[in-house]
């Protein structure tokens, strides 16, 4: 490992060349680290959903818990009708919770400090959203460039305005997600590095530092995993229900 | 906010370098982005397809399990607690019924038994009454029949007395009219 702090978001394949129409889809340790978020969640939603008890065990209980606490934040956010998504928030957030949490592991790779996963994932809500929005309201879906009880002298500018932060919604949502991760990422491993240099007479402090910086970590991890998933819920809101 | 600030300063001293070496930002790297996409979709399907078809209708099934047993158990509590207070209501018209009736055994004893009384009563105190009248004229019997024998006693003595003074006999019928004449007297003296 080298000491540059940026060296963790390497990405290498793993494995044999695999080539489409001259397109490299090989096998990376973002992949690997991908499926292990994945077969993690298998794993503990197949022993919360393991016994049926009246009475839950701990992992039943953490299952049901949180299946409670993303109902409760969709219904909260985006109504009743937004009832469909259900598995698809609960699969956005679980996923991304599980990446970065995965990621809070030493010498591990978080797959959500990479802009292209979460910019795949932001684009993909970005046009599902929008495409839900014309199918559901048709053209009458435009009308949330227009806000009501806007002076008509006002109306080019706010909608200007209106269109731009639509459109930026997918910069935003992915930024917001890869910008965190990775500077987490980077400060700890910054620190980790001050520990190696300043050695034994002043490498405690930064080790310290690190400790602390780790536990704001992992609440940072589930934070933003929140947040990415609110704020689908919020873009999905505004699909479903056209207020304006 | 540090953490902007950190990482943009991480970024200016990164910079120097970042045409020289590999570093600088590896996500900007575009080499493996079409691979990450690309296996990013597959995991993220499977893993989509793993919930929505398995693991929330189980957690929804569990939950809602037990929410309708809970909801069973506290009708069956409710519909328990309701015969309970039909028991309760049956068993305390029941006592009200049993002390009604013993309160009326109680009175028609009672009054029974002062009939009973009574009437006892009645026939001992005519009992005592026909007792009373048998002893009275008994009494009135004895009375004259022992007046008569007191006649006769005296007679007796009278002339027994009369012979051993002086030694001659006296006819009895003179003696008889003079006891019963002095015994007129004296009962009129009485």
């Amino acid at each position: 490992m080298a000491t540059n702090p940026m060296h963790q978001f390497n990405v290498y394949k793993i494995g044999p060349e695999i080539k489409i129409n001259g397109i490299d889809l090989s096998f990376t340790n973002a992949s690997l680290f991908m499926l292990i978020s994945a077969i993690s969640i298998s794993i503990f939603l197949l022993l919360g959903t393991k016994d049926k008890k009246i009475i839950p065990g701990k992992f039943q209980l953490l299952s049901e818990i949180l299946y409670n606490f993303i109902s409760k934040m969709i219904s909260d956010t985006a109504g009743k009708k937004a009832k469909p998504y259900f598995p698809f928030i609960f699969s956005l957030f679980i996923f991304v919770l599980f990446c970065n949490m995965v990621g809070m592991l030493p010498y591990s790779f978080t797959v959500t400090s990479h802009i292209i996963v979460t910019l795949a994932f932001a684009m993909f809500i970005f046009i599902g959203v929008t495409i839900l929005g014309f199918v559901i309201h048709g053209f009458k879906y435009l009308k949330i460039f227009v806000p009501s009880g806007v002076p008509v002298v006002l109306l080019p500018i706010i909608m200007i305005i209106e269109i731009i932060s639509y459109l930026s919604r997918p910069v935003s949502l992915s930024v917001r997600l890869f910008a965190n991760m990775m500077a987490g990422h980077t400060m700890l491993k910054v620190f980790g590095g001050f520990v190696i240099s300043l050695g034994l007479v002043a490498g405690w402090l930064p080790l310290t530092f690190s400790v602390a910086l780790t536990g704001l970590e992992i609440l940072v991890a589930f934070l933003q995993a929140y947040v990415f998933a609110i704020l689908t819920c919020i873009y999905l809101n505004d699909a479903l229900n056209l207020h304006h | 906010m540090i953490k902007i600030i950190s990482l943009t300063t991480l970024l200016l001293l990164t910079l120097n370098t970042v045409y020289a070496a590999e570093a600088g930002m590896p996500q900007l790297d575009p080499t493996y982005w079409a691979s990450q996409v690309f296996w990013l979709t597959i995991i993220f399907s499977a893993i989509y397809f793993l919930i929505a078809k398995i693991f929330v209708p189980k957690i929804k099934g569990n939950i809602d399990a037990r929410e309708s047993q809970i909801r069973k158990d506290i009708d069956e509590a409710n519909s328990l607690k309701e015969e309970a207070d039909r028991k309760l209501q049956k068993y305390n018209s029941l006592i009200d019924e049993a002390k009604l009736e013993a309160r009326k055994i109680l009175s028609e004893g009672r009054k029974k038994i002062n009939e009973d009384i009574q009437s006892k009563k009645e026939q001992i105190e005519k009992d005592i009454q026909k007792e009373t009248l048998g002893a009275t004229k008994e009494i009135e019997k004895f009375k004259i029949n022992s007046l008569n024998k007191v006649n006769v006693i005296s007679e007796e003595i009278i002339s027994e007395i009369i012979q051993d003074i002086f030694k001659e006999d006296l006819n009895k019928s003179s003696i008889k009219a003079t006891v019963s004449e002095v015994m007129k007297e004296r009962k009129n003296q009485i």
